[in-house]
């Protein structure tokens, strides 16, 4: 006779970082019994590079090459973030053009994320042909990156008081190209992977948020919208040009792991639909594009809010009368992903072994941001 | 639904790979504003060290060099370990004396297997080009453009 072993007793399972369904530099330790997961445990740290310490070791502007780096797939929303906060404390309007061409990148940087984020979220579902033309879509913003900024992953592009170059003349055209390859990419993909019933059975009903919970979870981004709450800060409280054109924010209303897939495919929508309306706004006769600002900023502090790809990122900043910050304080959108929500979704639902990956990557965390 | 996924699927199946065959067909993908590889003026350069201390990877060391050089009286000039480099231009940027500049340079032309010829002297750094397919990416002024580019012809 076969003997069926019954697992009664509970056991630990250390999960990821070197596991394809980890996201990314960060581990687990899960609590199992069977297949069901009890309890997990965020291991954070294998990533760890002290960014707000050498900030103070380094000048103001020079920060800027050290702010892109704390989240790989959304750079420019760093950046954002960080120049912000710098400028709030000089107490400076940058020139308009600056301001258009800023909000340019950034939304660049949020679909170039979210593409990213579809290539992971298909490595979750075990599917990776469809996903993998993502990259594809995305190997053309970096080519577009590249071709404005002069690299394809860290762009530098911001500084405190504008943007660090002008735009080359056809940036219209070649930007209209790139937004038309990505924009047809996407569709198909849409059409093909995530209206796909296969997929849909894996994350209807699974990893649920809702409401005001996520609020209390201390979520934002697009988890807090698939949750219902249609919060955004590009339009509760505007920074660079998103006071300027219109967009929608798209708002879930079950709060599973398919209500954030579908806003996050949206968002990349309205994202497309931004830059199209900033492009024709960009004066190409224009030459103030960057402010000479003083090498040493006023005494004071200075706050910068940002919309990254993953929620809100708050740059707190204080000088005491120096080249370099007295402190930088970051607040990333990711820490609250792995902890708080992770806790809850597992205490709350039934998740096995094989949803947990799926939940994790549709929550879609930055594992650099966590560590910094 | 998933006959959809067959058919757009199959769309792509019949396309020509995305990738590319590197360095075998093709060299490293650049623009016009790529920042590669460094160029030192070591007649303009002065010592001043500002491209020491804005370096946020700690690149740069000021070296000994020489030589005549009446600009430079303590004869000290940058060399940069690209083991470091992070090709951010800072240092392009607060060179007061317009000495350095940037090139198209990057990519697999820089691998090396030796990790000890990834520290480029002053020497190494002022001698223009090692390919012919370069381009000045990063400089202050277009005059140092022309110049380059003519250096880089007699020398190539
Ligand atoms: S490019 Fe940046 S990292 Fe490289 S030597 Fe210059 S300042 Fe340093
Ligand atoms: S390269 Fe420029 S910044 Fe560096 S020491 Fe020479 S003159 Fe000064």
């Amino acid at each position: 006779m076969k003997e069926v072993i019954v697992m009664n007793e509970e056991i630990e399972l250390f999960f990821g970082p070197q596991h394809p369904g980890a996201p990314g530099n960060v581990g687990f330790k899960l609590k199992l019994k069977g297949e069901r997961v009890l309890d997990v445990e965020l291991i954070p740290g294998f990533l760890h590079r002290g960014f707000e310490k050498m900030m103070e070791n380094r000048w103001w502007e020079v920060n800027v090459v050290l702010s892109s780096r704390y989240c790989v797939e959304d750079p420019d929303n760093m950046e954002l973030g960080y120049v912000l906060a710098v400028d709030d404390l000089y107490g400076v309007e940058v020139p308009e053009k600056a301001n258009h061409v800023r909000t340019v990148v950034a939304e660049m940087s949020r679909i170039q994320s979210h593409l990213f984020w579809i290539m992971f979220m298909g490595a979750g579902l075990g599917a990776r042909y469809i996903p993998s033309w993502a990259m594809a879509a995305r190997e053309e913003i970096l080519k577009w990156y590249d071709y404005l900024t002069g690299h394809r992953i860290y762009h530098h592009y911001m500084v405190p008081g504008g943007i660090r170059w002008n735009v080359p003349q056809d940036f219209n055209e070649r930007t209209l190209h790139t937004l038309n390859t990505v924009s047809k990419i996407v569709r198909d993909i849409e059409e093909a992977f995530i209206t796909n019933k296969i997929v849909r059975e894996r994350t209807e009903g699974v990893g649920v948020v809702k409401g005001s919970i996520a609020v209390e979870l201390g979520v934002s981004g697009p988890t807090l919208r698939a949750a219902g709450i249609p919060y955004d800060i590009r339009k509760a409280d505007p920074y660079a040009s998103y006071g300027k054109v219109s967009f929608e924010v798209p708002v879930g209303s079950r709060g599973d792991s398919y209500d954030r897939i579908k806003i996050r495919v949206k968002e990349i929508y309205e994202s497309i639909k931004i830059i199209e309306q900033l492009l024709p706004k960009i004066n190409y006769e224009d030459k103030a594009y960057r402010l000479q600002l003083p090498t040493i900023p006023p005494n004071g502090e200075g706050l910068g809010r940002v919309e990254a790809a993953r929620g809100e990122h708050l740059v707190h900043v204080v000088n005491l009368r120096s080249r370099y910050p007295y402190r930088v304080r970051i607040r990333p959108p990711s820490m609250p992903l792995l902890t708080t929500v992770l806790k809850y979704i597992v205490s709350n639902e039934e998740v096995t072994i094989a949803d947990f990956p799926v939940i994790v990557k549709s929550l879609d965390p930055c594992a650099p941001d966590i560590d910094r | 639904m998933v006959i959809k996924t067959f058919k757009v699927g199959l769309k792509y199946l019949l396309r020509r790979p995305y990738t590319r065959l590197v360095p075998d067909r093709e060299g490293p993908l650049t623009s016009d504003r790529t920042r590669g590889r460094h160029v030192l003026d070591m007649s303009k350069c002065t010592g001043c060290s500002m491209c020491q201390k804005v370096c946020p990877a700690d690149a740069i060391q000021m070296v000994k060099v020489e030589g005549p050089w009446p600009q430079n009286v303590k004869k000290i000039f940058p060399r940069i370990d690209y083991q470091r480099c992070t090709f951010c231009g800072m240092c392009v940027e607060a060179c007061p004396f317009n000495a350095l500049s940037m090139t198209n340079i990057s990519g697999w032309y820089l691998i090396t297997r030796d990790k000890k010829s990834t520290l480029y002297n002053p020497e190494k750094l002022s001698k223009v080009f090692e390919t012919k397919e370069y381009r000045i990416t990063m400089v202050k002024s277009l005059a140092e453009v022309q110049r380059l580019k003519k250096e880089g012809e007699s020398n190539a």
